[in-house]
């Protein structure tokens, strides 16, 4: 009976502290948006979180609730469970461990769903568009991955260098966006490597993406007149991965390295002084605008911060009782692309406009055109696809 | 009594790391591969050698006195973390930024020290939620964004063979004069040996232990500055994401162990570090891909304590197959 008493009194203790806490976080915005996030740390998704949070949540009085760094499915399911009893009108996703399962769990409960910086496989997709409260996705997606890697790989071939180092992040780990922009390397390396050039016997993007899948990893060789020196993957962060990484750039001969993410702080310490030339995918930070300034960052293809500020557009709209459909009444679907920087002057240029917390990519007066009810898809399709600095900076003028 | 010859004790002492160099040459000449080819591979072996020994007295030192600490990789997160901003406002050179890291790793060690002491909550929990309390002041010390020193070359520049050797030798040093000839050292052992007893005649184990944390942290600062130096950053962990560096200090310390029966044993857990830091330069060289490097850990790990677990049988049937031959 004491026991008994002593619980209850716990647990109406525990049920008075979660008002108190509810409350006043009620009341600091009337529109309650999720946010899963399977990485909280990177200065992409740092750039993401300040985006949302310190211009977005002022400008249209909402509040963004954010998830723990994500680590499974699991985690995914208990953060949307968290979101649901904070009386989330929507979840936005950075994390995709489990899509399929986000989105039915979130049409349970009938709240809506949105995918950013990403976008959901074709199957994925084909299930999921008539979902109501699948808003859909917005972000690069998997062939704009693989351009992006096409294109840093073609830029130094175009110049002459034949002797490439590759680092392949998230490949072994078989992250999708890694691989297919690793993918996107190797074809141009084929493409543009001569006659009878393939990477094991692949010739084609295709072949290619699978070559990878099938390895789990990229084997180093000579693809016609060009070479793959070297390859290193993985986030290991221990004294082995260190040397390889090491390793990589005193490979003999070797004229640039080319990564799928995170070079600069991987490789940066290395590459320092070594006449090798890096490129790599990241965000607009200073601390890779330094690098590029001392010649240690050669080319970067970021995201910018407020690119996910489309997205937001449409899960607002969806929330207000407008959701955006196209002509089939199915969700979003839409591409968007990187800014790519290859040299100082540039890198200053986009690195000013995506880094303001007062005038952002994509402002208030833009976003507010789109988050409003009544907007087409067609309007809303072409402003997404607006996505070069030069366009947005058109746009806000 | 016979006394043990001070050429055998040498010769066992050197035994385990002789051997990994040995077999790993071994397999290199197989594969076609030079374990050390260049300097990069100078490099990396004096590095892991550091990074393996510091670790390993670090977590040994209170490890040994019972004191399960999960704390190290976010104290030497945190102080690097500290330590590189520092250098990046002031502009203060390498060996500065060093001295500021063990500083500011000594003090969370001590801090850690005063919440073990206080709360007298078993050391392991308390290792715990340190930890996650460390990754989050890092954390919103640089906002998540992490240090970037990959522009500052003088303290890229201090990842250098001669800096490893001197760092680890200084420090090796220290730890042998601290732990073996000062009354610090004496008191430790005598807690070690006889908690109860030690206290009664008048050793004050809380200061012992204090000392202990505060120590322990100060050699994961050294390391913490090791890891900004080489990469140039420090990145950002969270949710236990730094405990992962303490698992390297198993091995080392366990071998470390065995060979303190024949030389000092701060000199053989040294000796253990260099076994380590052989098999992470063949690793890099073989180009072992990690799930690999982890099973061979892992089966290194356990067959060792297989071995010292039953270690007498294993030598009593040796021997007795010895008398019978004979």
């Amino acid at each position: 009976m004491k026991n008994l008493k002593r619980t209850l009194s716990m647990a109406l203790c525990l049920i008075l502290m979660l008002t108190l806490t509810c409350v006043p976080a009620m009341a600091a915005g009337s529109v309650k948006i999720g946010v899963l996030v399977s990485d909280a740390t990177s200065s992409e998704a740092l750039a993401f979180r300040a985006y949302y949070t310190e211009y977005i949540a002022k400008a249209y009085d909402v509040e963004f609730i954010y998830s723990d760094e994500l680590t499974d499915a699991a985690g995914e399911k208990s953060s949307i469970e968290n979101f649901i009893v904070n009386n989330c009108k929507a979840v936005i996703s950075f994390s995709s461990f489990d899509r399929p399962a986000q989105i039915e769990q979130c049409d349970a409960a009938g709240i809506y769903y949105a995918v950013a910086t990403g976008t959901l496989t074709d199957e994925q997709y084909e299930e999921y568009k008539d979902y109501e409260y699948y808003v859909g996705a917005i972000g690069p997606s998997m062939d704009i991955e693989f351009q992006t890697g096409y294109d840093m790989a073609a830029y130094y071939i175009d110049q002459g260098v034949t002797r490439f180092g590759m680092f392949g992040g998230g490949v072994p780990y078989y992250v999708d966006m890694h691989i297919y922009r690793a993918a996107g390397m190797l074809t141009a390396m084929v493409e543009k490597g001569g006659e009878g050039a393939n990477y094991k016997g692949a010739d084609n993007a295709g072949a290619i993406i699978g070559q990878i899948y099938a390895d789990g990893g990229i084997d180093t060789g000579k693809i016609g007149n060009l070479e793959l020196v070297a390859y290193v993957g993985g986030y290991d962060f221990n004294d082995a991965w260190f040397g390889k990484l090491a390793q990589m750039v005193g490979t003999e001969g070797i004229e640039a390295i080319i990564t799928v993410g995170s070079g600069v702080d991987v490789l940066g310490g290395f590459v320092a002084g070594s006449g090798v030339k890096l490129a790599t995918v990241d965000s607009f930070t200073p601390a890779m605008g330094e690098a590029m300034d001392s010649g240690i960052l050669d080319y970067m293809a970021g995201k910018f911060a407020a690119s996910i500020g489309p997205i937001f557009a449409a899960t607002y709209d969806a929330i207000q009782g407008s959701p955006i459909r196209d002509s089939e009444g199915c969700a979003l679907a839409l591409g968007q692309g990187f800014w790519v920087a290859t040299d100082s002057e540039q890198f200053q240029q986009y690195s000013a406009v995506d880094s303001s917390n007062t005038d952002p990519a994509y402002t208030r007066e833009i976003l507010d055109q789109y988050a409003a009810p009544g907007v087409s898809f067609e309007d809303f399709a072409a402003f997404v696809s607006q996505y070069s600095f030069d366009e947005i900076v058109t746009l806000k003028k | 009594m016979k006394k043990p010859s001070l050429i055998r004790n040498l010769l066992l002492s050197l035994l385990i790391p002789c051997t990994v160099f040995l077999v790993l040459e071994m397999i290199a000449f197989a594969k076609g591969v030079r374990l050390f080819a260049n300097a990069d591979s100078w490099k990396l072996f004096f590095r892991a050698v550091a990074n393996v020994t510091l670790t390993t007295f670090a977590l040994s030192i209170n490890l040994d006195s019972g004191r399960f600490d999960f704390s190290l990789g976010a104290v030497s997160m945190l102080s690097a973390t500290v330590a590189g901003t520092l250098a990046q406002q002031w502009s203060i050179g390498p060996w500065l930024t060093l001295i500021v890291a063990i500083a500011v790793a000594a003090l969370l060690g001590l801090v850690h020290g005063g919440v073990y002491v206080l709360t007298r909550i078993p050391p392991i929990i308390v290792s715990l939620g340190m930890a996650l309390f460390f990754e989050g002041c890092a954390f919103a010390y640089t906002g998540g964004k992490g240090v970037s020193l990959v522009t500052r070359t003088d303290i890229i520049g201090f990842s250098r063979i001669g800096n490893y050797i001197l760092v680890t030798v200084i420090a090796v040093s220290l730890i042998v004069l601290l732990f073996d000839y000062t009354r610090f050292g004496a008191d430790y052992r005598a807690l070690l040996s006889g908690q109860k007893i030690a206290v009664e005649t008048g050793i004050r184990e809380v200061g012992n232990a204090l000392g202990c944390y505060a120590v322990s942290g100060a050699l994961m600062g050294v390391v913490g500055f090791i890891s900004l130096a080489n990469t140039g950053s420090q990145q950002m962990s969270l949710n236990f994401g730094s405990i992962g560096i303490m698992f390297t200090a198993f091995l080392p310390m366990f071998i470390g162990g065995w060979i303190g029966r024949y030389i000092n044993k701060r000199v053989g857990i040294m000796l253990g570090a260099v076994s380590m830091a052989l098999i992470s330069l063949a690793y890099a060289r073989f180009d072992t891909a990690s799930s690999v490097q982890s099973i061979i850990s892992a089966l290194l790990l356990v067959l060792f304590l297989i071995y010292l677990n039953n270690e007498y049988a294993i030598l009593s049937r040796f021997r007795k197959k010895q008398e019978i031959k004979e």
